[in-house]
């Protein structure tokens, strides 16, 4: 070993950026997408009847039994068969919109059902609109729940859309690929990529903290306002202020 | 055209090379859990310095992607004159993720544990290693096994990006059909799904572990 050459990262910090400035779009991309096609696999699997329930877990075991790199090569070399010929880069975003919209659909569908029951309608009974009773009731709930566990899952898609690099998608590991076919200088080539992806995960942590605290204190703050709820919902004594 | 004949052809090639990812993914379990109970214990101690180097350690495998640790390991670590076989390095990169994972959960399946039994086990003046070894570790065990099946079937695919490193497993055996009859498709569709049928049968395992335990608790 000949020691942590600097200067190595330094040369190549703008092949690096733009590589994370891919993955960041990437992810915000796939996110996007996976989220809203989860809310559309969710919402179906409220259907009346077996079959739609069926299906969504059918959907979400055949895709968490895949690793990936499968499905990515699957819809790579598919597409092209049924007729689409699209962009690496497209077809990227695609497979991982896909493959993570199980995880995301299983995620919001947890999040409804642990509503409690009936809130929209006594939201409706005091006179509010289907519009204000979902605003104002019902979504902030929705979100308390779906944040944490969304959290955890878009950590995992960060890190997972480092896969891409395997079809020559430009993006944080490929860059790193690039560089270090450069300099053969594997140590500062993945201790840059390594600290990359740590930031990029660890500001979505932050950023997502910010986010669950937020949409907490909304409710603590409910909670705290009235002592009788308190006295049902809260574990503690309430706290005095000073 | 889509060649059904040809994916059936490979799939017994296909399974046998998913044989590979089986036995890999079974000895990394076998070592993280091991390593996980270790470094359970230890953070436990509460060595100020330990559990500091262990987050750290853990905020790292945590934060990055599993396919950059693979290549940390295959890449990086002969510049440290380590210089690893392909299958042990992915063996030493997975079993190190896991690790850190399963560490998370053995923390909280301990929180799940009644006080009590401390207490009780101290009163009978067992030694922590008795505490440990008789009293804590059966409990948590049966207690997270669903978690357990559940980071199987995440090694088992983490054992795909093995192919990325020429770990000759599922992935790289499609790779190498798909390379010689040009049918990249219908090879990969293969090799989805061997990884199917491989962790169907562990996600119905965990699930049926699951409603068993639960039932047990009530």
């Amino acid at each position: 070993m000949t020691g942590f050459d600097f200067s190595l990262i330094a040369d190549h910090s703008a092949l690096l950026l733009t590589g994370a400035a891919m993955t960041v779009y990437v992810v915000i991309v796939s996110f996007v997408l996976a989220f809203g096609f989860g809310i559309v696999v969710a919402l179906l699997s409220f259907l009346p009847g077996a079959v739609p329930r069926a299906f969504l877990s059918a959907y979400s075991i055949v895709l968490r039994s895949i690793p990936f790199i499968i499905v990515l090569f699957i819809v790579y070399y598919g597409l092209p068969f049924a007729g689409f010929h699209l962009s690496a880069l497209l077809v990227g975003i695609l497979a991982l919109s896909f493959y993570k919209s199980a995880y995301y659909g299983e995620i919001i569908r947890a999040a409804i059902v642990a509503l409690p029951r009936g809130q929209f309608e006594s939201a409706r009974a005091v006179g509010m609109s289907p519009r204000q009773a979902f605003v104002h009731v019902i979504a902030p709930q929705l979100v308390r729940g779906l944040l944490p566990p969304s959290t955890n899952m878009t950590l995992t898609l960060i890190k997972e859309s480092s896969v891409l690099s395997t079809v020559t998608i430009g993006e944080l590991t490929y860059q790193g690929m690039v560089m270090q076919g450069a300099t053969y200088a594997p140590l500062e080539c993945f201790a840059a990529v390594s600290g990359l992806y740590w930031a990029l995960c660890a500001g979505t942590a932050w950023i997502a903290g910010r986010l669950e605290r937020r949409a907490g204190l909304a409710q603590k703050a409910a909670i705290d306002r009235n002592p009788l709820a308190a006295s049902f919902l809260s574990f503690e004594r309430p706290k005095v202020r000073r | 055209m889509f060649e059904q004949a040809y994916l059936f052809s490979i799939l017994p090639k296909l399974f046998s090379a998913a044989w590979v990812n089986l036995q890999i993914a079974l000895l990394i379990a076998a070592i993280s859990i091991v390593m996980a109970m270790l470094v359970t214990i230890v953070r436990t101690a509460k060595i100020g310095v330990v559990n500091g180097a262990f987050n750290f350690v853990a905020s790292f495998v945590r934060g990055t992607p599993l396919l950059v640790q693979i290549f940390l390991c295959y890449y990086v670590l002969p510049s440290f004159g380590i210089d690893l076989e392909p299958l042990t390095a992915g063996v030493l990169a997975i079993s190190l993720n896991s690790t850190v994972f399963l560490s998370e959960t053995m923390r909280g399946g301990l929180q799940t544990i009644d006080p009590g039994q401390i207490e009780a086990s101290l009163a009978l003046g067992l030694r922590r290693s008795v505490i440990w070894h008789r009293v804590l570790l059966p409990q948590l065990l049966i207690r997270i096994l669903p978690l357990l099946v559940n980071e199987l079937t995440i090694i088992i695919k983490g054992t795909a990006l093995l192919s990325v490193i020429t770990v000759v497993e599922v992935m790289r055996t499609a790779q190498q059909l798909a390379a010689a009859s040009f049918r990249p498709f219908e090879s990969l569709l293969g090799a989805g799904l061997v990884f199917l049928v491989l962790n169907v049968f562990f996600i119905l395992l965990a699930s049926v572990l699951e409603t068993r335990l639960q039932k047990r608790a009530t």
